[in-house]
């Protein structure tokens, strides 16, 4: 998987679990003020993106210092190349 | 009388009463609750007592803002019956006095500032009400669904701070998630005009009409397939399509 095709997932997951329009998505768009997900919120994200790339989701510090769509990109990615 | 000067003396008048009520409520209610507790001995029964003085006195203290802060209630669906899960915009301190109008049994939902409030913020505790930042989320959904399956509405103000101004701020999760753990229904309420009373850091009122708008309840059954985040953002748009028809004059 491409770079852009995780981004593409990534943003599928958002928008198929919590109806995220997909232009609002984008890469500086920050998850909690812009998209307004709080951190139980962030534990669902969690839940869909684990199921939707086969990946284990444990690492809270990291995931909970995610503040952007690109964090959460490079979070996946780092998830990804680590699986 | 110069403008500024009849405000300045209503502002005036507005504290001296609210200092009256505030010390009458917290003196008269203690004492009530104490010979009620005594005399019923049914803890039910005190702390709905508790929970009906704190509306009557929220309510009191808008009436101290006469002529210059005026009150609108509207309820839009007067045929649903509590317990609700109210969800409200929230702009200003005024909002947790405005809620006085409500005309049932509830408990708010507080951050943790209020619980610090002298005497108050002890009758606060005392009545139930929820400080949702220092308990953990399994208990706040168990006392919640606690106290809606008593018949005590629970209201919240989702954005979790004073928005200050009239734009309005994301919504936390957390009543959501509450309403979808007890089945509770969902009113909205949209609460219009008192931003500048008082604005955000300050305790001068400016004069205004503050409309409190409830809209329809949502059902369970209505929402029952939305996760905590969709049902928040539904929400949030019935209470923002409300306020824009409300601050265009159109409700």
């Amino acid at each position: 998987m491409t770079e852009s095709e995780l981004i593409r997932a990534v943003n599928e997951v958002l928008t198929d679990s919590f109806e995220i329009a997909p232009e609002r998505l984008s890469p500086q768009a920050r998850i909690f003020a812009d998209l307004g997900l709080d951190s139980l919120d962030v534990v669902d994200l969690a839940a869909s993106l684990q199921k939707k790339f086969g990946v284990s989701i444990r690492d809270n510090d990291r995931l909970h210092s995610i503040q952007t769509m690109q964090d959460l990109t490079d979070y996946m990615i780092a998830l990804r190349v680590g699986k | 009388m110069p403008t500024v000067l009849r405000v300045a003396w209503l502002n005036f008048a507005f504290w001296v009463l609210f200092s009256i009520v505030t010390a009458g409520f917290i003196v008269g209610g203690f004492i009530c609750a104490c010979v009620h507790a005594l005399c019923v001995r049914d803890r039910r029964k005190t702390l709905r007592l508790v929970r009906r003085t704190i509306s009557y006195y929220g309510a009191a203290t808008l009436r101290c803002g006469w002529p210059m802060v005026r009150v609108r209630y509207v309820d839009h669906a007067p045929g649903d019956t509590p317990p609700f899960v109210f969800v409200a915009n929230h702009r200003t301190t005024s909002d947790a006095y405005v809620m006085g109008c409500l005309p049932c049994e509830a408990v708010q939902v507080v951050n943790i500032w209020p619980f610090r409030i002298p005497f108050l913020g002890r009758i606060a505790r005392l009545a139930g009400y929820l400080s949702v930042r220092e308990m953990p989320m399994e208990d706040f959904l168990r006392r919640g669904a606690e106290l809606l399956s008593q018949g005590v509405s629970v209201i919240t103000f989702p954005e979790g701070t004073r928005s200050g101004s009239r734009r309005m701020g994301q919504f936390h999760g957390s009543a959501f998630r509450l309403a979808i753990h007890a089945g509770a229904r969902i009113a909205p309420l949209a609460i219009s005009g008192n931003e500048h009373i008082p604005r955000r850091g300050s305790l001068w009122l400016h004069p205004g009409k503050i409309t409190i708008d409830k809209l329809p309840a949502l059902d369970a059954a209505q929402y029952q397939t939305l996760g905590a985040y969709k049902l928040k953002t539904r929400v949030r748009e019935v209470i923002q399509q409300q306020l824009d028809r409300m601050e265009e004059g159109k409700a």
